[in-house]
């Protein structure tokens, strides 16, 4: 891979289904029954306790060069080429992390990380990683998810437990993004204002459209998964480096499917604590 | 450190009256419960010294610098074995990995508290456990039938070849992914993650947790990608695992919560 000569750019993206060579030797060694993972002790205690095994960590990457878009400066739009870009290089990278999940004959991967990274190789480029701990189910039963991938989660080992105890099973991370530019305010707006108690309607409304169109995509992909809900979204906004009125809204959650109506969940003991 | 490190040398720890820990009490009465008990505070360190030029534009694997990063690792651990079988422990739990990576310089430093089932005898330096976890995580992976071993470690640097001028002019406008930096991160992450998994595999451990990795190009040579994972190797030592059976609880504390100004201002 790195030991060819030649300068690699020009050359096709890697295929998603292509795991590199490396990976699928280190997926092979995992399948001697060793498990590696990032869940702490008491993750790894509650995942077997709802009868799931460890399998690996599993991980995707991408590094990503963003594209160039004018932006307007009284104009307040999507600017759907970054929005483009941040969708793509999440999914090159989570694809590459299902994959490695699916190399593995997991069921699903729980406590997924999704990061972008910023470093010294300009400031358009940036790292895309998702990281998580791929899971079996020891009974054999599947709970891969309606599209017989294994599903994937930002689910905390604590809140897997939690819900697998309430008959939801997980079915997928899903997001929505939107990279949104907001207008600046002219002269004469500025000036009106100046001095008074006022909304400032421009803003509000690009705002709220940008967060909107987020959150509507991410309901979408949940949609595609057949989930009755999202547990756990976060709603995240970023400048990355495109300075203050470029922004993307980002929504991320757990899409969850209700399987049985049984409720295991034993009635909380409530305590109070002498520690501060 | 250094001078921890003297004073183990100088005098004969663990004569049962001084007892040193950077346990909290909670984790040493965690410890206490399941009867065990500290028993000093022990150190391994290493360091090694990285030539000039070896950061400097090649092709694949920095192999002198993954090389140097898993002999100060091992060393480092062969010392804090040492150490802890000479103080009396049977394993070291808590242990704090600083591990920096220079232009110059590698090191690895590591201390943590050697513990022992109360009033037990010596045992060989190879037979004691060294683990990062802390001592309530020992006792939770122990009462589940589950025994650390050791760190495992795994680092490897490779360098990510420079796009051509006439690429990176062309790419400026475009979302393409950056193949080159892309398959030098997955090469390092690869090597380091299977050094790691074989050193577990060597010592017939059944998974490592609590894995921490660092990533990313190192800051005095962004054309080098490092990739280095740590974690504690365990091993079923019961015939199954045993279940916890948790209750759930619900803390009727309320949330420390204090107005902070900062919201106000937005971020």
């Amino acid at each position: 891979m790195s030991d060819s000569p030649e300068d690699t750019t020009d050359a096709a993206p890697v295929a998603a289904q292509d795991l590199p060579e490396g990976a699928s030797r280190r997926l092979q060694e995992l399948e001697q029954g060793l498990f590696t993972s990032d869940l702490s002790v008491n993750e790894f205690l509650l995942i077997k306790e709802v009868g799931f095994h460890p399998l690996g960590l599993v991980m995707g990457s991408s590094i990503y060069h963003t594209g160039i878009q004018t932006r307007r400066w009284g104009q307040s739009q999507e600017l759907t080429k970054l929005t483009e870009a941040m969708y793509n290089a999440r999914e090159l990278a989570m694809t590459r992390m299902e994959e490695e999940a699916a190399e593995l004959g997991a069921d699903g991967v729980v406590g997924v990380r999704l990061d972008v990274n910023y470093y010294e190789w300009g400031k358009d480029a940036a790292e895309f990683i998702a990281v998580g701990t791929a899971v079996k189910a020891e009974s054999g039963q599947s709970y891969r998810n309606k599209l017989g991938k294994p599903f994937t989660s930002d689910l905390s080992g604590q809140d897997f437990w939690t819900i697998m105890q309430t008959g939801h099973v997980p079915q997928g991370l899903v997001m929505g993004t939107c990279v949104y530019h907001i207008a600046h305010r002219g002269i004469g707006q500025t000036l009106g204002s100046a001095g008074q108690n006022v909304e400032l309607p421009n803003f509000t409304q690009a705002l709220y459209e940008a967060r909107e169109l987020a959150m509507t995509r991410m309901q979408d992909e949940a949609n595609g998964l057949g989930a009755s809900g999202i547990v756990g979204v976060r709603l995240e906004e970023k400048s990355h480096q495109w300075g203050s009125h470029t922004i993307e809204f980002l929504s991320l959650g757990t899409a969850v499917v209700k399987t049985s109506d049984d409720v295991t969940l034993p009635k909380p003991t409530t305590i109070i604590s002498l520690d501060n | 450190m250094l001078r921890a490190a003297h004073a183990l040398a100088r005098e004969e720890p663990a004569t049962g009256e001084q007892m040193t820990s950077d346990l909290s009490i909670d984790e040493e009465l965690v410890l206490h419960s399941v009867g065990w008990e500290p028993v000093h505070l022990v150190t391994g360190a290493s360091l090694y010294s990285v030539p000039t030029g070896v950061w400097n534009w090649g092709q694949g694997e920095i192999t002198y610098a993954s090389e140097a990063v898993a002999r100060a690792f091992g060393a480092a651990t062969a010392r804090i074995h040492e150490q802890c079988a000479k103080a009396g422990g049977h394993g070291v739990v808590g242990v704090h990995v600083e591990r920096q990576v220079r232009r110059h310089h590698i090191d690895v430093a590591l201390v943590g508290t050697a513990v022992r089932p109360v009033g037990s005898r010596r045992i060989a330096a190879d037979s004691v456990f060294v683990s990062d976890l802390s001592g309530r995580d020992f006792t939770l992976l122990s009462a589940a039938g589950w025994e650390p071993l050791d760190l495992a470690s795994g680092a490897s640097f490779v360098y990510a070849p420079r796009r051509s001028m006439g690429a990176a002019v062309q790419q400026k406008g475009q979302n393409v992914e950056l193949t080159n930096y892309t398959e030098a991160m997955y090469a390092a992450r690869e090597a380091a993650m299977r050094r790691m998994q074989e050193t577990a595999l060597a010592m017939r451990g059944d998974g490592v947790v609590e894995v921490k990795v660092t990533e990313g190009p190192m800051d005095f040579a962004r054309h080098a990608i490092g990739f280095s994972a740590y974690g504690t190797v365990v091993r079923l030592a019961a015939d199954a695992h045993r279940r916890m059976g948790a209750t759930m609880v619900l803390p009727l504390d309320d949330p420390v919560s204090l107005f902070d100004s900062a919201s106000l201002r937005g971020r």
